[in-house]
């Protein structure tokens, strides 16, 4: 066949086996072919499959030969982290400081998992790819093949369907092949399989099959069971059950297919072993045939494969003006209390995927009664299925916290932004300090997790009041020594713990800060007294608690946009911009996350923000739109 | 003490490091450039190994058999010959010229447990020995192959590369059956044996000689699992790999 198969989009969504299932053994990276196109097939920790464009988004390096951690796909190239699920890049070792963009994304292809093998189709998935669409194999196949020659009913339709493969396997139900490569086209290997026939290892005499062809690619029959009074019954009556032989084609590529199978009974199918290995050996002949066919006619050209360019929403940069636009809607899955006051809420995408976070991110949480909080996610490596958020219930809470411990339930909708991390994690500190005050917990704990999964090395020392505010204990119980719990110091005291965590100072360390107001300005300022250099620390408060002044107008030029406006005393900078059609993205809007930053050009900024460090802040070369404003009487901005 | 005449990018001198290291045998590796100089075929080299292959190894801790066949002293103060110094003459311990020999030795001689080739198991030596063989085999043809692409071999590269996937078809084979059984390895048992050694470069390597593995991945997995071998240790082509899912 010279044309490639599928190219109608009708028809691209044709399930096509791509390995067995326990070619997917743990940590390891399958190196897969479909219809020309070369596929990254692993199976994550978790038990998802993965299934890849087989190419680095960077060099484009085969992802077969990467690492698989268990949770993300690193490439054996230049490191380059892909998450579970996703296939968002979460980490790039020559950029240590920065967030990957949402836009280095792998293509990936369909996957379901059924009669122990792998299955999947020619299109690539949209970035909003919804999973539950995925279409079911072919029902025909099901229909002609398994159903009907079964007397006593046992399977049907979709019973089959609904059953877990692995139970089947070791049930001996079904019995998956081993796989045959043949370098042959399709129509060759589907001419030759139909005089499929093996040697029956009791009576030792030839066995003729009647296969029948479904299509090119699917083929069946049915075989008498391997039992010794079947053997001396020969040529008596049919057994009453029948085993059902079904082979499948993989089009590897346009002279390269691989023969895959499977059997399956209406009971137990004996002698599991004496039956791959008479498939094999007859299969393995059947190859002989069709590789000497290939010999007599010229080799068709390779099928060409087009790279799918990642979809327009991903590609197109992160304008400023579109960046709130985009949201997900999520579903509560989950709400436990973690400690004290402290309630841990998952949260799973309704249809599709959820955008690749990495650790240190946060995501807005747009509320039911018109709120929107800022939550860091909880995660670790790999957990892309959901997101997950600690929120403790504020005393003075203006209705954020006190929503979600009080109104917010198992199976509500919720809208959430895509995550942003503004506080990154690096991944090439010689140690790693984490230091969480009550509930700045929840981004060190992603921190956390992260590191110990890469098994680098790092301390987690969180300050609570007691035990009863501990959150998230069983986590911290994973990671053993390097986590440690500081319980009932008052501020003098934990002032001079931080003394002690903070003495010294080596290179490449690197020390993460989250926590109360108070307790990050003096672990700063401890850290500053001990020679801490200002990229070394990394730090993020819950809230701006500085008293912001609004009191002097001034004017803005934008030297992108090309026009100056005026900042009237009593209104922010990001509400001019907006007003007048510059639409910066934004979160906390208190000077706390640093997501509305922009970059100065003249003019001296009056910082009033908690996120800039206090040389990032002396610089003068950045500010935060949301509170920061203007010590000169005009300011330049890169916008 | 141990000297290995090594050459890093010899598939059968990683055979010797990947077991040395599994052993955690201290050595001293003397480089012999393969390529470009060709120094394996020069005359200080050939006075060691006449038949001018890498690997040599040269245990000086063995007691020779026979004192008095040892060279006169006179002897180490000639003039070394070219790269060869006077302190490294092979002459006073025992020296073995080929990589599969080199196994056998070490296995036998330095592995406490007595897993990577077990002596006293006839069955075992002789299914490892098959595999010795075996390995010849791919060093005859993927090897040759990657010595064509890669060091300019006037070899018949296309022949080489369809005697590999021969063999590469038939080890799929065996290993996927392996699996089957429950086996991680090339001999039956618990653990490696130096069958799984000798196999592994020019398997790993094959790529280098345009042979790909894709339709071997019962020989993929088990490359990993070699990889996850307390004490491995990579080269250049042969990447790392990280940690086994601990149960």
């Amino acid at each position: 066949m010279d044309t490639k198969p599928d190219s109608s989009s009708d028809n691209n969504h044709y399930w096509h086996p791509i390995a067995s299932s326990t070619d997917l053994t743990p940590r390891h990276v399958f190196h897969g072919q479909l219809l020309g196109r070369e596929l990254a097939v692993w199976r994550a920790d978790d038990g998802n499959v993965n299934v890849w464009e087989n190419r680095c988004l960077h060099r484009g390096v085969r992802l077969s030969i990467g690492v698989n951690d268990g949770r993300e796909l690193v490439c054996q190239y230049h490191g380059w982290r892909y998450a579970n699920r996703t296939a968002g890049c979460t980490y790039i070792p020559a950029h240590p400081a920065d967030s990957p963009a949402r836009t280095i994304c792998n293509n990936r292809y369909p996957v379901t998992e059924q009669y122990g093998l792998i299955w999947s189709a020619e299109s690539a998935l949209p970035a909003t790819h919804n999973s539950a669409s995925v279409p079911d194999i072919d029902p025909g196949f099901l229909n002609g093949s398994i159903t009907a020659p079964v007397a006593d009913g046992d399977l049907n339709t979709a019973t089959i369907r609904a059953l877990n493969t692995e139970r089947e396997i070791d049930a001996g139900r079904l019995l998956v092949l081993r796989p045959i490569p043949v370098n042959a086209t399709i129509d060759i290997v589907s001419t030759v399989l139909q005089s499929y026939g093996y040697i029956h290892p009791l009576s030792n005499t030839p066995v003729h099959c009647a296969v029948e062809a479904r299509d090119t690619y699917r083929h069946t029959t049915q075989v008498t069971p391997l039992t010794a009074n079947d053997c001396i019954a020969s040529n008596a009556n049919p057994p009453a059950e029948l085993i059902q032989l079904h082979f499948i084609i993989q089009p590897v590529d346009s002279a390269r297919s691989v023969i895959r199978g499977f059997m399956s009974g209406s009971s137990t199918i004996e002698h599991p072993t004496t039956w791959l290995q008479l498939h094999n050996a007859a299969l393995s002949q059947l190859r002989i045939v069709a590789e000497q066919q290939m010999q007599a006619i010229i080799p068709p050209a390779a099928w060409e494969v087009s790279i799918t360019p990642v979809s327009e929403s991903l590609a197109k940069m992160p304008g400023i003006s579109n960046a709130a636009a985009t949201t997900q809607r999520v579903v509560v899955r989950a709400i436990t209390d973690t400690a004290k006051d402290i309630k841990s809420v998952e949260m799973a995408a309704i249809t599709g995927d959820l955008a690749t976070w990495q650790p240190g991110s946060h995501i807005d949480v747009l509320l039911a009664n018109g709120l929107t909080r800022q939550y860091s996610l909880t995660n670790g490596p790999g957990q892309t299925d959901h997101y997950n958020i600690g929120v403790k219930l504020e005393a003075e809470s203006s209705g954020g916290s006190s929503f979600i411990h009080h109104s917010l339930k198992p199976g509500d909708v919720l809208t959430v932004s895509p995550p942003r991390n503004n506080f990154s994690l690096r991944r090439d500190a010689v140690k790693t300090l984490l230091i969480a005050g009550g509930i700045g917990i929840t981004p060190l704990l992603s921190m956390a997790k992260a590191l110990f999964h890469s098994d680098l090395p790092f301390e987690l020392h969180y300050f609570v009041a007691d035990n009863s505010h501990v959150a998230f204990k069983s986590c911290l119980d994973e990671f053993g020594k390097a986590a440690n719990i500081v319980t009932g110091l008052d501020p003098t005291e934990t002032n001079s713990r931080l003394q002690q965590l903070l003495a010294h100072y080596e290179n490449a360390h690197h020390v993460y800060l989250c926590g109360p107001g108070p307790m990050l300005d003096s672990a700063k300022a401890i850290a500053e007294a001990h020679s801490w250099p200002d990229e070394s620390v990394h730090f993020e408060y819950f809230k701006n608690a500085t008293e912001v002044s609004q009191d002097k107008p001034f004017s803005v030029a934008l030297a992108r946009t090309g026009i100056t406006l005026q900042v009237p005393a009593g209104e922010t900078l990001l509400s001019v911009l907006r007003n007048n059609a510059v639409a910066l993205p934004s979160s906390c809007e208190q000077g706390a996350c640093g997501t509305c930053i922009v970059d100065v050009i003249d003019g001296t900024p009056l910082h009033q923000d908690v996120y800039l460090s206090n040389a990032e802040k002396k610089r003068g070369n950045c500010m935060m739109t949301c509170v920061s404003r203007a010590l000169s009487d005009s300011l330049t901005l890169d916008i | 003490m141990i000297t290995l005449y090594d050459y890093e990018l010899s598939g059968n001198c990683y055979k010797i490091r990947l077991l040395l290291s599994m052993l955690e045998i201290e050595y001293s590796k003397h480089t012999v450039e393969f390529y470009p100089a060709a120094d394996h075929k020069s005359e200080w080299f050939k006075a060691i190994n006449p038949l001018g292959t890498l690997p040599v190894l040269v245990d000086r801790s063995h007691e020779p058999q026979n004192a008095g066949q040892r060279r006169p002293l006179q002897q180490k103060t000639e003039k070394p010959h070219n790269e060869q110094t006077a302190d490294l003459n092979p002459i006073d311990g025992l020296t073995l010229k080929d990589s599969a020999a080199i196994l056998v030795y070490l296995a036998t001689r330095y592995d406490k447990t007595a897993s990577w080739y077990p002596s006293s198991d006839p069955a075992k030596i002789a299914q490892i020995t098959e595999w010795l063989a075996f390995a010849d085999g791919i060093t005859a043809s993927a090897s040759q192959a990657r010595l064509a692409e890669g060091f300019f071999y006037n070899v018949d590269a296309d022949a080489c590369r369809a005697r590999a996937h021969q063999l590469f078809r038939i080890l799929d084979e065996h290993l996927w059956f392996a699996e089957h059984r429950k086996q991680r390895w090339l001999v039956a048992g618990d653990l490696p044996t130096i069958a799984d050694l000798a196999c592994f470069p020019y398997i790993i390597l094959s790529e280098e000689g345009s042979i790909s593995r894709q339709d071997y991945p019962a020989i993929r997995r088990w490359t990993d699992r070699v990889k996850r071998i307390p004490g491995f240790i990579v080269m250049p082509g042969v990447f790392p790999i990280g940690p086994e899912l601990s149960s």
